[in-house]
């Protein structure tokens, strides 16, 4: 051993090769496993489409509820005819059940303006009829709006009330349609994770064999273990980046063309829009590709180096 | 510089591959490690690069405790030793000097200092003329010494060669195990298993036999037969 081992390495430049190292390697290994790279960024892709489009769903259908949410109320229309002390009564009798946020009392007066301020400009009420048509109401906003049935049930027991509305029942289904979604969504898009690692790990290994020889004397040499891995785990993010930016191509124009779709068809659905979603559901996607592809190249590198 | 004690590697069938062996081997020295096929030789150098681990005792290598290196600490460990085997292991569509050089990239050298240093090596062992070769362009004991430039770039202090002369006729091996003679003149301590006789035997060295996975002979100066 004549002279002195190391000098002072300048990190940087080596960690630029070591960088273009891992994407060369990377890129090529992509043109080397054609058919499987492609496999594995179908199904990739697939599973986030998936994932995309049952999020998007999701989201919108959360986002109506929230909005039916604020809406939900019992209405408790009461008998003609009652006198003040009698709709005190009725009044504290609802606002005492459990459940309940408040209570306001709307008279037919107020009603029917209301209703004139709903139908705008184009229509006077008073043209049309002499007599006001709408009962007193009581408007009872609830605590729960899963309890709005059982809340209803009692308030229609109360004497004085004639009718009760409630305004659950669409978000009942709606509430089921976000929990089914959710559970088969979460159910599938595990099935196919699980695919896509399976078929990641298979092609990570193909190109593990075919380098088999350089890893073994990188290996020799004393080459660092990420250095050993880098080019493989870049393979598989590289894959799922891919699947995102493909899966990206397919979600935001689909989503673009059902909001404009909505807009015509159904002018009043609340939706959420393009900019609130997208950006967010692609940046998160990216993320759950790029992670599936380096988890599955983890997989297949775990058996094959340092052992 | 290689210090093993009371070491024993027993695979899964149950078979000794090595059984109770204690070698100390200090710094500069040249041993040939000498017996049969299937003496353990291989298992011995492979517990040495830690591409195996020994069921029981105890191995330093350079005063690190290697028995259980957690695999992170591999790297470090081969850094500080070249390997050569019987068949080179050149890779195939890398020129001579690429082949060394690669050997620098893939522990991140600074790339401003590989191509002096690969060219350096290639030097040392007398091929700096071939740089541009392809392995199949060259002859084997050519080949070797590629392979011996590449275990040296990095200037390791320690070289382990298992059987180095394998492939190669009487003539070229008496050249790679010259070259071996001056790497360990450098102060390259220098583990060489063999079972070439003749090598051996012309050079005198330290001769450390095994047998059945023991050490059935440790002498200085030693032949490759036991007088007795």
């Amino acid at each position: 051993m004549g002279e002195p081992l190391r000098r002072p390495r300048p990190a940087v430049a080596a960690l630029g090769a070591a960088l273009r190292y891992a994407a060369a390697e990377s890129l090529a290994a992509f043109r080397r496993n054609g058919l499987m790279s492609a496999a594995a960024v179908t199904i990739i892709m697939v599973t986030l489409l998936l994932v995309g489009g049952a999020a998007a769903l999701s989201v919108n259908l959360r986002h109506m509820a929230s909005i039916l949410d604020k809406q939900v109320e019992v209405v408790a229309y009461l008998r003609d005819g009652l006198t003040p002390p009698e709709r005190d009564r009725i009044t504290a009798e609802v606002q005492a059940l459990a459940g309940v946020r408040g209570v306001e009392f709307i008279g037919r007066e107020q009603a029917l303006a209301r209703l004139q301020a709903a139908l705008g400009e184009r229509i006077a009420l008073r043209d049309v009829i002499q007599t006001n048509p709408l009962p007193d109401s009581l408007e009872v906003a609830v605590v729960d709006p899963r309890e709005a049935r059982r809340i209803a049930a009692r308030v229609a027991e109360i004497a004085g009330v004639e009718d009760v509305t409630f305004g659950a029942q669409v978000l009942d289904h709606l509430l089921t349609a976000t929990a089914l979604l959710r559970g088969g969504g979460a159910a599938t898009a595990a099935l196919l994770v699980a695919v896509a690692l399976i078929i990641i790990m298979s092609t990570v290994r193909l190109t593990i064999l075919g380098r088999r020889q350089e890893i073994e004397i990188m290996q020799l040499v004393g080459a660092g273990v990420w250095y050993v891995r880098s080019p493989f785990m870049l393979e598989g993010a590289l894959q799922g980046l891919l699947a995102t930016v493909l899966a990206a191509l397919v979600l935001v124009p689909g989503y673009l063309l059902l909001l404009w779709r909505a807009r015509v068809l159904l002018p009043f659905l609340p939706v959420v829009q393009a900019p609130d979603l997208l950006p967010g559901l692609v940046g998160i996607l990216a993320a759950g590709g790029v992670l599936v592809g380096m988890t599955g190249s983890l997989l297949a590198l775990r058996r094959f180096l340092y052992i | 510089m290689i210090h093993l004690q009371g070491v024993s590697k027993r695979y899964l069938s149950g078979l000794f591959a090595l059984r109770d062996v204690s070698l100390f081997m200090p710094k500069g020295e040249f041993v040939f490690l000498i017996g049969p096929t299937g003496a353990g030789k291989s298992t011995l150098l492979r517990l040495l690069y830690r591409a195996d681990t020994p069921t029981e005792g105890h191995i330093t290598v350079g005063g690190q405790d290697i028995g259980r290196l957690p695999a992170r600490q591999i790297p470090g460990l081969r850094r500080s030793m070249g390997v050569v085997f019987q068949d080179c292991k050149l890779l195939p569509r890398k020129t001579a000097y690429e082949n060394v050089a690669f050997a620098l990239q893939v522990i991140a050298t600074p790339p401003h200092e590989i191509r002096p240093r690969a060219l350096r090596a290639l030097e040392l062992v007398g091929l700096v003329d071939r740089a541009d070769a392809f392995p199949w362009q060259l002859s084997g004991g050519e080949q070797q010494r590629v392979s011996i430039a590449r275990a040296l770039v990095n200037e390791p202090p320690l070289l382990l060669a298992d059987e180095p002369t394998g492939n190669l006729d009487p003539r070229t091996s008496w050249e790679i195990i010259q070259l071996l003679s001056r790497i360990n003149l450098r102060g390259t301590t220098l583990l060489v298993a063999t079972h070439n006789k003749t090598i051996v035997d012309i050079l005198r060295k330290r001769v450390v036999e095994l047998a059945g996975g023991m050490v059935v002979r440790d002498e200085d100066y030693g032949l490759y037969a036991s007088h007795g």
